[in-house]
């Protein structure tokens, strides 16, 4: 009986939170707006009067980009700062996002993604003069 | 210079409506996205590629999760989505992502029931009270449509009686293509009038009043026409004699109720007359 009643009131609980964070999610707005966001979720068959479930999807969305760009923000923090000659430069260090920091990021999610350094116009580009085939 | 301008207009001008919603779509996504970047930290991108990729894996995952859900819901009979299919979308997405997924054993427990014991979704709810709120930078003007149209805003929305039909149907095509309107000559084309009864003008004349289809139990008789090689009853009328050679033999024993007439033309024109009623074949 005491466990049936401490496992009613753990569920009472769960209840509420659950309530309370959809009520939340009327008061957070996502980054990525509803209608933007209903139109992939129509693209893929997805059909819901709710905007509390579309808003929960933005956040979830919003929360994966998120959680991308920081772990790319700490691979370029972990890799070694080059040497600084002015005092001013140091200062102003602007975080530019790379692709590689960002395919490095991106592996740990199962997304590979590969970006060729350059581009050459033949494949014999580059090659030593007397080996290349005429 | 110029045959290169003509080449990128002749390029555009291949289906442009469809195009221009996914660049659209594409490009209010990718403003999203660079301002989560500059939430996090980051002042610019090294190329527009790379801004490019984060974008289009963005609109993978919301329609990954789209599509997650929207199989859980038609695997329960269902056309809309709840919460249920949602959550376990998340779930099977975080699985593809991550190592391990705290909460997804207790989350089908029947006896519970509640969603919040997912890892998931407590990180969410997490993210939801600790993260500052950033708006869209751009105002998006808002469509007067109810429901999910797809983002398209071409498509009006239905008329009530087509309420019933998932609005992410395409419209039904125009009601004059399949609905053929009744017209009186239909009810000219009965059989009485057709060209296989012989005499139907005066058939028509006498007829009198119509009676709704109801034929009378005295009524005059008909006389229709049958082509040469029609079958009766078990041959085909091979020539000319074959009813005289009938006559000849039956008329013993049928003469008063079966009389055949000789042919005219190429047509045969039977007329009997059998001692129960009028029945004229």
């Amino acid at each position: 009986m005491n466990h049936g009643q401490q496992s009613g009131e753990a569920k009472h609980e769960d209840d509420a939170a659950l309530t309370e964070f959809l009520a939340s999610l009327m008061d957070y707005t996502p980054t990525i707006p509803d209608d933007l966001v209903e139109h992939y979720l129509a693209k893929s068959g997805f059909q819901c009067p709710d905007v509390r479930l579309i808003r929960l999807v933005a956040v979830a969305t919003q929360k994966f980009v998120a959680d991308v760009a920081s772990d790319a923000l700490q691979h370029c923090r972990a890799r070694p700062a080059p040497v600084v000659k002015d005092k001013k430069q140091q200062k102003d260090k602007r975080l530019v996002l790379t692709m590689e920091d960002l395919s490095k990021a991106l592996r740990e999610y199962g997304v590979n993604v590969k970006h060729p350094e350059y581009f050459a116009d033949s494949p014999s580009t580059g090659m030593d003069p007397a080996t290349r085939d005429e | 210079m110029n045959k290169k301008r003509r080449r990128k207009a002749r390029v555009n001008s291949e289906a442009p409506d469809d195009q221009s919603a996914a660049e659209f779509s594409f490009s209010l996504t990718r403003v999203a996205v660079s301002q989560i970047c500059l939430s996090v930290g980051y002042t610019s991108t090294d190329t527009s590629s790379t801004l490019n990729t984060l974008t289009l894996i963005t609109t993978k995952f919301l329609q990954s999760i789209a599509e997650l859900a929207a199989s859980f819901s038609n695997s329960a009979n269902r056309t809309e989505a709840n919460l249920f299919d949602i959550v376990n979308g998340l779930q099977d997405t975080a699985l593809s992502t991550s190592d391990c997924f705290p909460g997804g054993s207790t989350l089908h427990n029947t006896e519970s029931h509640c969603l919040i014991k997912s890892a998931v979704l407590r990180n969410l709810s997490d993210f939801v009270a600790s993260a500052f709120e950033i708006p869209f930078a751009k105002p998006l003007p808002r469509l007067e449509t109810s429901g999910s149209h797809g983002g398209d805003s071409t498509r009006m929305a239905r008329s009530p009686e087509m309420r019933s039909f998932p609005a992410w149907l395409p419209p039904f095509p125009d009601s004059s293509l399949y609905l053929e309107p009744y017209t009186k000559e239909r009810s000219d084309h009965l059989w009485e009038n057709s060209d296989s009864v012989i005499g139907r003008e005066t058939f028509v004349e006498t007829s009198g009043v119509r009676s709704s289809g109801r034929l009378p139990l005295r009524r005059a008789s008909v006389r229709f026409k049958m082509g040469r090689d029609c079958s009766n009853g078990g041959g085909s009328c091979k020539s000319d004699t074959r009813l005289e050679r009938r006559r000849d033999d039956n008329d013993g024993e049928y003469g008063r109720e079966f009389e055949a007439k000789k042919k005219i033309g190429e047509e045969y024109i039977y007329c009997a007359d059998i001692d129960a009623g009028e029945w004229n074949m």
